[in-house]
């Protein structure tokens, strides 16, 4: 079975953790100091804000590959870049979806640390720069899970990606556009075959974070 | 965190962006490149992974093939999103070009729609005597309870051709009209053509197919109660087009490269290529860019035609299955 | 010199609730200062303000000679200087050695000066042997000796307790009330407030007591004066355990 396709299962294997990859590690760039000051300031708007964020959970990941697609459409404002149909606009559209779940678990992850121990790290003298990244060190196990979520989020991403991807062989084809393209095919145990693929390499990703968080590199 | 921390997350982003960088300069080709945008059918039936390679070898070129619905095909073009265009939906294209969009329209080969339907064929479409008698008999039967329809209902060339065909039988049958029948024996699925072929197998309904994707769910065993009750009427014929996306509104696009590939595919050594893609053990698409040739081999005799000859007089198709 | 600690008239409020009513305090260089009362008195929020946590809604406060707005930076380097400890013991999720770091690492010590401390204070605990141990898989004891450490590490002037040896046992309690002692000796400017229910501890420690009662003190004095003779007969009831609230 994995002989008669014209495409590499491979390469579309290691894209799709290409893509996901970048995209978490940039949505979590962004969402994770973004949750840290939200979860940790006092504002106007904090609960709205916070409302938006958890909402945007369920932001539908069509609506974040027809944003990229007019965006970057040759037609659309930022055509000029040529982005449409290259993984980087895959990845800009996963990295829009990560973003809230960063946010939104940092977030909660940080509100959740005791209050005795903000105020410890607080009254032994740690300045606001200082008393956040050690509240985020606290909350590290829950941020940790936040990226892990995204990735999860990404790897698993089919409507957005086939949308500004194009699903082209060899260049913005993943797994997940991939199954679809077999399923439209008929060919459905290629699409499990690939399913299966899909899965364990989310669950290696995983297993390995896990080993690392036990190792406490991270 | 300790150094050796520090050290390998450094690593980590230096390695992202290093690897990032270098996928972004491998999709921005140092060499030639076109994006062309198809319909799933054509890329379903595989003669793009055979015929694009000759192409790009001798170009020293990549093709990247993106493929959607004809609708967005066109659509695609039209923002400039593509660089070239291959789909089927003759009207449509010739819109595409009137209203200054797409230039150097010419037709590169045809496959043919095939009508479905179930073994017990209750609508007799087996027996007409054209695809607009067939559709007929199909939409008396319908609606009296006796035959089902599944519809693509998208913006897809197969629909299109429905579409047309219906109002064939009835001018006054528009794209309104017919999306109000009643879903009792009419079924619009909005689906791919895969899909539609399934669900006429589930529910004993006839469709209108492309023959590659019919031959490819018999192949994969997946409709065995499904066959093709009708084909080779002119109105069946899927004609598929080159269109070339408008430089001047689109200059960043290759022009010369646009060029030669349409040069490539409508010459003798192109359209030969697409006359010998073989699938399901038959040949899928029949060339007919305008001054190729396949005369003498048609009619069997061992006369050699050299002359270009011109669409008019070729023989007519293949005559309905009895 | 102007004492460590000295609140005027500072009240303190929590929406409809009033926690400190213009309260009046003078704590003293070497002084150990107890304050005893009923729960929802105001001692812990006395603490809050006094740490600089909370900002007072009226009053002035002088703390280690200056004043200070709780937001601002000019409270966080009075801050580094002031050091509290809680009823419970609070740990970083990390080792001990770590924990007891801490504080050192966020004032920018070098690693040399920070490991000095630290063996000094693990030998003192008594813990050296589970330097490397997270910090969240001791007993409470232990945790709360951590906590303690981890204050006094970095030689604050004014030392804040909570009741700070509350639920402990007899022998963890001896053991965080001679480190106090011991921290008091070492130097004569330090002053240290300590809030406490119990009654006993308060006569081991004190030099001076204080009875807080409604978000104000009823009565401050001696701590011999406080038990024996005291002016109010409301403490002569809370010290015989008679006080009805």
């Amino acid at each position: 079975m994995v002989l008669d396709i014209s495409y590499s299962v491979i390469q579309v294997t290691l894209l799709s953790l290409y893509v996901s990859g970048c995209a978490t590690f940039l949505g979590s760039a962004i969402g994770i100091p973004l949750g840290a000051l939200i979860g940790l300031r006092e504002f106007g708007g904090k609960g709205l804000l916070k409302t938006v964020t958890y909402t945007l959970y369920g932001f539908p990941p069509v609506i974040s590959g027809l944003v990229i697609y007019y965006l970057f459409s040759r037609a659309g404002p930022l055509g000029s870049f040529g982005i449409l149909f290259t993984p980087t606009a895959m990845i800009l559209a996963e990295t829009l979806l990560v973003i809230p779940l960063t946010t939104g678990i940092t977030i909660s992850s940080v509100t959740e640390v005791d209050r005795s121990i903000k105020d410890t790290i607080i009254s032994l003298g740690a300045n606001r720069r200082q008393s956040v990244l050690t509240v985020l060190r606290e909350a590290w196990v829950g941020v940790v899970m936040a990226a892990m979520i995204g990735f999860g989020r990404c790897i698993a991403e089919v409507g957005a990606a086939y949308m500004v991807g194009g699903n082209i062989q060899g260049e913005t084809q993943v797994l997940t556009t991939a199954i679809m393209m077999e399923t439209r095919l008929g060919r459905f145990d290629y699409a499990v075959g690939l399913g299966v693929v899909l899965l364990g390499v989310a669950m290696a990703v995983f297993l390995f974070l896990r080993y690392l968080q036990e190792k406490e590199v991270l | 965190m300790n150094q050796t921390q520090k050290i390998l997350i450094a690593v980590a982003v230096v390695a992202v962006l290093v690897v990032s960088v270098a996928a972004g300069l491998v999709v921005t080709q140092k060499k030639g490149s076109l994006l062309l945008a198809t319909t799933t059918s054509t890329q379903d039936s595989g003669l793009l992974e055979y015929l694009l390679p000759v192409f790009e070898k001798e170009y020293n070129c990549e093709v990247r093939v993106v493929a959607v619905g004809s609708g967005q095909a066109l659509e695609m073009g039209k923002n400039g999103d593509a660089d070239v265009l291959m789909v089927h939906s003759p009207a449509s294209e010739a819109q595409f070009v009137k209203d200054g969009y797409g230039t150097n329209r010419t037709s590169i080969m045809y496959n043919w729609f095939v009508v479905v339907g179930p073994d017990s064929d209750p609508a007799g479409v087996k027996n007409s005597t054209s695809a607009v008698d067939a559709f007929e008999r199909i939409y008396d039967n319908g609606t009296a309870g006796k035959a089902k329809f599944v519809s693509r209902a998208d913006n897809s060339g197969t629909y299109t051709k429905e579409l047309s065909l219906w109002a064939s039988v009835n001018s006054t049958w528009t794209k309104t009209n017919v999306s109000e029948w009643d879903s009792s024996w009419y079924l619009q699925a909005e689906n791919g053509m895969g899909a539609v072929l399934d669900m006429c197998e589930e529910k004993n309904a006839y469709t209108l197919s492309d023959d590659a994707t019919y031959y490819s769910r018999v192949e994969q065993e997946l409709i065995p109660h499904l066959n093709i009750t009708l084909t080779g009427d002119a109105k069946l014929k899927n004609q598929y087009s080159v269109i070339l996306v408008n430089t001047t509104l689109w200059p960043h696009i290759n022009k010369t490269l646009a060029k030669d590939f349409l040069d490539w595919i409508t010459s003798q050594a192109g359209q030969d290529v697409i006359k010998s893609y073989e699938r399901y053990g038959k040949q899928l698409f029949t060339p007919n860019a305008p001054g190729y040739t396949t005369q003498a081999i048609q009619l069997g005799t061992s006369a050699v035609v050299t002359s270009a000859v011109p669409d008019k007089t070729r023989p007519g198709p293949p005559p309905c299955p009895g | 010199m102007t004492a460590p600690v000295s609140l005027k008239k500072v009240t303190k409020r929590f929406g409809d609730v009033t926690a400190l009513d213009a309260t009046d305090l003078e704590v003293n260089a070497g002084e150990v200062f107890g304050i005893v009362g009923p729960s929802g008195a105001g001692k812990s929020t006395l603490l809050r303000v006094i740490d600089l946590l909370e900002a007072a809604d009226e009053g002035g406060i002088s703390v280690l000679g200056k004043s200070a707005d709780p937001a601002s930076k000019e409270a966080d380097q009075i801050r580094l200087q002031i050091g509290m400890v809680h009823q419970k013991p609070v740990v970083l999720n990390r080792s001990v050695a770590n924990n007891l770091a801490y504080p050192l690492m966020i004032r920018g010590w070098d690693q040399a000066r920070i490991q000095t401390s630290v063996d000094r204070e693990l030998k003192r605990l008594g813990l050296e042997d589970r330097r490397g141990k997270n910090a969240r898989t001791l007993s409470g004891g232990e945790m709360q000796r951590i906590s303690f450490s981890r204050t006094t590490i970095f030689s604050p002037k004014l030392l804040l307790l909570d009741e700070f040896a509350a639920n402990l046992d007899p022998a963890n309690v001896a053991l965080l009330e001679g480190m106090v002692r011991e921290y008091m000796d070492e130097d004569p400017s330090r002053a240290t407030i300590l809030v406490t229910h119990n009654l006993f501890q308060a006569k081991r420690m004190c030099d001076k007591v204080g009875l807080m009662w409604g978000g104000r003190f009823v009565e401050t004095t001696d701590m011999e004066k406080f038990f024996q003779a005291p002016d109010d007969e409301r403490t002569a009831a809370f010290v015989k355990g008679d006080l009805v609230y």
